[in-house]
């Protein structure tokens, strides 16, 4: 097996504006139909993120300048994306730049609203995706796996994660600004997506109290209801609470907007030009951009609010520093493993395993050591690194000139090289 | 010895004006407190002044100029006071502080001595139908006021850019709820201030309407007031149209209070 290049076409709230990336989003449905296709191209690992704020496809093979040319024909006929499109609004990345980029997005670090969590679900649902569509392989796999450790290494050794200024507390900031308290205020929300959910919780938190929900699907909505103490209604009643509520939400998957001018020039006049905020997050968006001019209406869609995060910005400067440096380190690092993974993933453990160890030692030995002279330091590195080389050569040695399976299954048994995921390994045949 | 009183309400209301000023420019809503409790003090200061100069002169001091731009500022003040205790609301005062700052000094190049009061004026009315008519003009300015504020911060959250006023001013209901306690408020005293001016002229004048271009300029705002008033309960006029409204009619005000002093000549040039 020999080492491929990974490479990214992609894009993002920061390269392209709302109207593009609502063209260019693809439903969670048509993923897999997508990857089937990439793969027909002869694209043998892909991966596809797509959320309101990227699209973004993960490819993995031989020739880097062919699958970028395959990925974007494939690209441009699912979603009838433009050709100036990709010059224009998308970003390709390949090898460091591109798993660079995947913990970026990872950790939040890439994210409209620098460190929100909810990025780092999205990305391993879009893994698990391509897993069980049985488009990723070696390289992709050791990519995301090592993607989920980076972003939780982020969380837990910088702040970039507390305290999120989430999508939900700017929400309730603005809706301060219209209302006043929001004591007794109505919501509703449209969706019951998981956005939706954590975005509820932090209404409820700030006083929102009396929650309807609606959904296309009742059900849905009524499990949501459940889960947060609010009353779910059926989807056709939506035109009547929206004479009732004062904010609105939605996050639906819809494909045209749901609320439009001419319900809600009705729904205004019913309800007295009583002011209406709406707070639409879904991509493409659910409440008719034009409402915003409407008396009394104002609607804020997720660019906005990805705006206003940006001023909240300056002081988790310093904290977005540390996990750039955490991401700059572990790509380094990924890069080197990636060189030595040349031949296979065996002997890729091998060496990661004797490393691991290696690196585990030394820091013991370092934190016990009186004399932290760098020099000192930099001599041990290179002792243990020739110790484990020597040590661990006979068996590569004999990995690369056997075929023998007893060979692989013993060393496999010897260094405990399992799966970690079931999905993980796309066909045996791979491995050796 | 009333004029020293309005300098030293002057003093306050300076005082005042720049504390909120600074409370404006540090962005320390702390500030606002001493502010307030400044240009309340002015306004008892004022209203003392007012009082004293009633005994002073013998009579009530909103006969020219000078005594009505003064009491025209205490009103504003006094209402501004009111308004502060009923929702609480802070930063609005950063307007009102100069403003009735600088009508005191407008009031203040205008001559001021105490002169025997025009025979036409000794009227038990003058007392009753000139205060209702600068209560009402003066709940009419502030509504102005707040009718601007909420144009501003209205737009800014619909532009989404800037967010300087709507940051540090009342959210938009409670500028509209002000805006419409002011319609509420002033109305009614415009009215009576029509009627009891209308009821002093059929004494003084012998006929209660003679439309003397005063008469009709504050018959037009009175309209004007009227429609916005009904189309708020009726209509549910809300937000941006009930401020534009309140504006037009701030601005009638304005022209029949001085403009028809100094353009159109009438029977109402006393002050």
């Amino acid at each position: 097996m020999k080492r491929q290049a990974i490479g990214i076409i992609g894009l993002n709230h920061n390269t392209a504006p709302l109207e593009i990336r609502e063209k260019l989003y693809i439903k969670e449905g048509s993923i897999p139909e997508l990857l089937a296709k990439i793969k027909r191209e002869g694209i043998n690992e892909a991966v596809v993120i797509s959320t309101c704020n990227r699209t973004e496809i993960y490819y993995c093979g031989d020739d880097n300048d062919e699958m970028v040319r395959k990925v974007r024909r494939v690209l441009a006929d699912a979603v009838a994306a433009k050709d100036d499109w990709f010059d224009r609004y998308m970003y390709i990345f390949t090898d460091e730049e591109a798993f660079r980029h995947l913990f970026l997005v990872a950790s939040g670090l890439d994210s409209m609203v620098i460190g929100e969590p909810e990025i780092f679900g999205q990305v391993k649902e879009a893994y698990r995706i391509a897993a069980s569509a049985r488009t990723t392989g070696f390289f992709l796999n050791k990519t995301f796996h090592k993607s989920f450790n980076v972003a939780k290494r982020i969380r837990s050794e910088t702040r970039i994660g507390y305290n999120p200024l989430s999508i939900s507390s700017m929400a309730v900031e603005l809706a301060r600004r219209i209302f006043g308290n929001l004591d007794g205020k109505k919501i509703l929300v449209v969706g019951a997506g998981e956005m939706c959910e954590t975005a509820l919780k932090y209404f409820q938190k700030e006083g929102l109290s009396d929650i309807f929900i609606t959904n296309r699907t009742y059900q849905k909505a009524h499990k949501l209801a459940d889960e947060i103490i609010g009353e779910a209604r059926p989807f056709e009643a939506l035109f009547e609470l929206l004479t009732v509520v004062d904010v609105v939400l939605t996050s639906t998957g819809s494909d045209a907007p749901l609320i439009g001018l001419d319900m809600l020039h009705m729904a205004m006049k019913k309800r007295k030009n009583r002011p209406l905020f709406f707070i639409d997050i879904a991509v493409p968006r659910d409440v008719d951009p034009a409402v915003n001019d409407m008396d009394n209406v104002y609607l804020y869609d997720i660019d906005d609010l990805k705006e206003l995060s940006q001023r909240h910005l300056s002081n988790r400067v310093k904290e977005s520093e540390k996990a750039h440096v955490i991401i700059e380190e572990e790509a380094t690092k990924f890069s080197d493993l990636l060189e030595k993974i040349d031949i296979n993933p065996l002997i890729g453990h091998i060496m990661a395993t004797a490393d691991s160890i290696r690196s585990g030692e030394i820091k013991k030995t370092m934190a016990r050591l009186a004399n932290k002279d760098p020099e000192l330091a930099d001599t041990i590195d290179a002792m243990t690194r020739s110790i484990v080389n020597k040590l661990v050569h006979p068996y590569l040695a004999l990995l690369k000139d056997n075929q023998d399976p007893a060979v692989f299954d013993t060393l496999k048994k010897l260094f405990q090289f399992e799966d970690d995921d079931e999905n993980e390994m796309d066909s045996g045949d791979e491995r050796v | 010895m009333n004029i020293y009183l309005v300098y030293t309400a002057l003093g306050f209301y300076l005082v005042s004006t720049f504390i909120y000023a600074l409370s404006l420019a540090l962005n320390k809503t702390f500030l606002e407190k001493p502010g307030y409790y400044s240009i309340a003090t002015g306004f008892v200061v004022h209203f003392a002044s007012v009082v004293a100069r009633y005994f002073e002169a013998g009579y009530t001091p909103i006969t020219n100029i000078y005594e009505s731009l003064s009491f025209l500022s205490l009103c504003i003040a006094g209402f501004f006071i009111y308004i502060r205790r009923i929702y609480r609301v802070h930063m609005i005062g950063c307007i009102i502080a100069p403003l009735v700052s600088l009508v005191v000094i407008m009031s203040l190049n205008f001559p001021y001595e105490i002169k025997p009061l025009v025979p036409a004026l000794r009227s038990v009315w003058l007392p009753i139908h000139t205060i209702l008519s600068f209560i009402g003009n003066s709940i009419f300015i502030v509504g102005f006021i707040v009718s601007l504020l909420y144009l501003v911060v209205e737009k800014e959250i619909k532009k989404k850019r800037s967010f300087f006023f709507s940051e540090k001013f009342p959210s938009l209901s409670t500028l509209d709820r002000i805006n419409y306690r002011c319609m509420s408020l002033g109305f009614p005293f415009l009215t009576a201030g029509i009627i009891t001016g209308s009821i002093w002229a059929g004494f003084a004048w012998g006929s209660y309407w003679k439309w003397d271009p005063k008469e009709t300029w504050s018959l037009i705002t009175w309209i004007v007031y009227a429609i916005l008033f009904h189309n708020r309960l009726a209509l549910g006029w809300r937000g941006k149209r009930t401020a534009y409204m309140m504006i037009l009619g701030f601005l009638l005000i304005v022209f029949t209070f001085l403009g028809v002093n100094f353009l159109l000549k009438g029977s109402h040039t006393y002050i």
